[in-house]
């Protein structure tokens, strides 16, 4: 395998493996109303960058799963349509975020015997 | 801001009208918004560059609306493409099957004889109408976003098929197929003239002139036979190209043997022996002239017996064939002749 293919395996991959957590990230975010521009740099601000062409066909699905709610607000210098838990979602959160942890747990145990047993080798 | 507009027009042209304004309106919103962000001012003091970048990151037009149409845009979604499988072979097996069991019918109770090239090009021409229907009728599903239901009953794994033998080949047959093909090839080629019957032991030859008119015909079926039966032993099991193949091998054999069938109705007719007892009356009252006769009503009746079997084959291999694409498995062993 030379190195273009590695890399679009790899690229692949990755992304695969994000595309599993934003869903998640997303929702961390939004126990408080925001709008896309400002979600976005609140998820960057804390290192996930996350396309535009990715969160906002995202948040709709989530909103038409019922686990969002959203609404203009015009208030401000221009119309921004803001984005928020609903209770629904709030609770989905709280379920996901358990799961998480005991996932993170059960990979890391997994990873360190996996690197455990390449030291040994 | 002219170029935002530009682009936004576009984006809109592949949305979904539904939802159409509030996207356009949000992403109006948010681009406004990372501009301003970048150029740290009012995004009227932006340069078309400035726009210009945003946009080639934001990417095409067509791209970004894709991204809203969630699991992607399908003529015949994943839902429902099954269902056009299962129903595209009935119909297409139907449609064919329908216009040669008329062509043969027509031609035996109708006496309209069967134009080969005609019937090829109406056969084929029917089959592009047919697909172009079901697709369009799948469309219109789709368009509606309706889904099958599907029989989620509780599932047991017992009641899977058990895997016969039924899904190899057997190899004998295909050797057989070969060999007794190759044969006749090169008989019927080398020697049509020694194509016929003795009337009786020791009696004058008779050769059977409707075989030599349709030799191409006939070539044409026994390699196409051969060809499948060196494929089937090639492939050593039964698979859906297979079945499909051995199913068209069939039509073309069915249609050749309709032809030849057709033929010695049409030869017996003009010599006044259309059906078997006047051959037997025209035959005892006149061995030595009418010999012929009775030689081909023989072979009118092993054409006629040949054209039945091959298409009760044919109905039982599609049947098997939708059987198989339905279930996804390996038909019972009952089923295979």
């Amino acid at each position: 395998m030379n190195e273009t293919e590695f890399s679009d395996l790899y690229t692949n991959l990755t992304q695969e493996l994000r595309r599993g957590v934003l869903v998640l990230a997303t929702l961390s975010q939004l126990r408080e109303a925001k709008y896309g521009y400002a979600l976005i740099n609140s998820l960057a601000e804390r290192g996930l960058e996350i396309d535009q062409g990715t969160l906002y066909p995202l948040l709709r699905r989530l909103e038409s799963q019922g686990l969002l709610e959203s609404a203009w607000n015009v208030e401000g210098s221009r119309p921004r349509r803001y984005y928020a838990l609903s209770p629904l979602g709030a609770r989905v959160l709280d379920a996901l975020c358990a799961d998480w942890r005991s996932l993170t747990g059960i990979m890391d145990n997994l990873l360190e015997s996996s690197s455990n047993h390449k030291e040994k080798i | 801001m002219n170029l935002i507009d530009r682009y936004l027009h576009e984006v809109g042209r592949y949305l979904p009208r539904k939802n159409r304004a509030d996207i356009l309106a949000e992403l109006r919103s948010t681009l406004i918004d990372t501009l301003e962000g970048r150029i740290q001012g009012p995004a009227s003091g932006a340069s078309e560059e400035d726009v210009a970048a945003l946009l080639k990151e934001f990417g095409p037009p067509q791209k970004v609306a894709a991204s809203y149409s969630g699991q992607g845009q399908y003529l015949v979604g994943p839902a429902l493409y099954p269902l056009f499988r299962l129903i595209a072979g009935i119909v297409l097996a139907s449609v064919v099957g329908a216009q040669l069991l008329a062509l043969v019918v027509l031609d035996l109770v109708g006496g309209q004889p069967i134009q080969p090239w005609e019937t090829l090009a109406k056969v084929l021409n029917s089959i592009p109408a047919a697909i172009g229907w079901l697709v369009i009728t799948f469309a219109i599903l789709q368009w509606f976003d309706v889904r099958p239901e599907l029989d989620e009953g509780p599932w047991d794994p017992r009641s899977l098929p058990e895997v016969k033998e039924t899904e190899t080949v057997k190899r004998g047959e295909c050797i057989f197929g070969i060999v007794g093909g190759t044969l006749l090839l090169a008989f019927l080629n080398f020697f049509p003239e020694r194509v016929g019957f003795f009337s009786f032991p020791g009696g004058p030859f008779f050769a059977n002139p409707v075989i030599v008119q349709y030799l191409t015909w006939i070539n044409l079926a026994l390699l196409a036979g051969i060809a499948l039966n060196i494929y089937l032993l090639w492939r050593s099991r039964w698979t859906t190209a297979g079945r499909l193949a051995r199913i068209v091998v069939n039509v073309i054999s069915i249609f050749v043997l309709a032809l030849l069938f057709q033929g010695h109705n049409a030869w017996l007719a003009e010599h006044g022996a259309g059906n078997f007892l006047s051959s037997v009356e025209m035959f005892s009252a006149d061995p030595a002239a009418n010999a012929g006769l009775v030689g081909m009503q023989a072979f009118r009746l092993a054409f006629g017996i040949a054209l039945l079997v091959l298409i009760i084959d044919t109905a039982a291999q599609i049947f098997r064939l939708v059987r198989s694409v339905l279930i996804g498995g390996p038909t019972p062993e009952t089923l295979e002749a």
